[in-house]
């Protein structure tokens, strides 16, 4: 269980700070300055975020499971991934209930 | 006997509803995958230079009153017909860039409707006099500006956009404009410098691999919902398992 919890932790943390760069630098970037330029340095963000998302979905579902949570905490889980800092809220969590050993 | 038959029959409306549920949602996520991935294969499309494509009357690919097909968009389109208004333009680019003030015509085409012809960026005496007789137009047909570019005045445009028009003249008009290549008056061509434009490109937002990795996410959840039913399944018979052992 161990393996599963540091996996998930990792990509919580991981998943937080793409939500975060997402959120607060690439579309304020995008959206709301006129600079191509400054765009372009950016345009990372977006599609990095994506696959960590999915890694993130992989490791939520995995650990959820393990964890013989139920279908709402599992489905709250997976969407926690898409806020900017639900992702950490959800890992705090996770080690208040799964302190590792 | 009765209650049992009822909760049977509550069960598998139960089943059905959530069956329902699964492969509407599942449908659902494999359809936005698909949605996403066609838009990574048009960003990869426009990424192509632009082929041109025949000189073909407007008429054939546009229409008053109707909005402009996306087959019609950068196509050279050749009309006729007379001018009955022109316009000042500020703030217009062209392809180096440049800011100026373009000239633009309101050109009544012979057969119905009314089209905005960019045609010259020159402020001279000979661009300026608004041609009179039969007009013959060739340029490329661009799709309608949306973002002003100039203040609205009664005497400018403030961007190119035949809508701006409605209710000035009695004159059903074409969707987007033409930047004239050519004129010929009564059959003798007009010299102006004219407003050199690229092809419009139409701009789907976002990078390619990110809609890729929205696919991935899209299908990974359609997954996800498939899953989730018979997760449910194996936590209830372990808990049924671990109730039976207590």
């Amino acid at each position: 269980m161990n393996g599963v919890i540091k996996r998930y932790r990792v990509m919580a943390l991981a998943a937080g700070v793409m939500s975060l760069l997402l959120w607060f630098v690439e579309l304020p970037v995008v959206y709301l300055l006129d600079n191509p330029d400054l765009a372009g340095k950016v345009k990372w963000i977006p599609f990095v975020h994506g696959y960590v998302y999915a890694f993130y979905v992989l490791a939520a579902i995995h650990f959820t499971a393990r964890a013989r949570f139920t279908i709402k905490r599992m489905i709250l889980f997976i969407l926690a991934g898409t806020l900017p800092v639900a992702s950490f809220i959800a890992e705090r969590r996770v080690m208040r209930e799964f302190p590792l050993k | 006997m009765k209650r049992t038959n009822s909760v049977v029959r509550q069960s598998a409306l139960n089943r059905i509803g959530l069956g329902l549920v699964v492969i509407s949602l599942c449908g659902a996520f494999i359809r936005l995958g698909f949605w996403q991935l066609d838009r990574a294969a048009d960003l990869k499309e426009l990424q192509k230079p632009y082929v041109e494509q025949p000189v073909i009357p407007l008429t054939d690919v546009a229409a008053p009153s109707l909005n402009l097909s996306d087959s019609a968009i950068n196509r050279i389109v050749t009309f006729s017909g007379r001018y009955v208004a022109q316009f000042d333009a500020p703030g217009q680019s062209d392809k180096s860039g440049v800011i100026k003030t373009w000239l633009v015509g309101l050109l009544e085409v012979n057969g119905g409707g009314a089209i905005l012809v960019v045609r010259s960026a020159d402020q001279t005496s000979a661009a300026n006099e608004i041609p009179k007789g039969e007009v013959e137009v060739q340029g490329r047909l661009l799709v309608r500006q949306f973002e002003d570019r100039a203040e609205k005045k009664s005497d400018q445009l403030s961007r190119l956009d035949p809508s701006l028009l409605l209710g000035m003249y009695d004159l059903p008009v074409f969707d987007g404009y033409v930047v004239a290549q050519s004129e010929r008056v009564d059959g003798k061509a007009l010299t102006l410098a004219r407003v050199q434009v690229d092809p419009a490109k139409p701009s789907v937002p976002g990078y390619y691999w990110q809609h890729i990795s929205y696919v991935v996410i899209w299908w990974l959840m359609a997954l996800v919902v498939l899953f989730l039913p018979f997760y449910s399944r194996k936590r209830k018979s372990e808990s049924r398992g671990e109730g039976e052992l207590v």
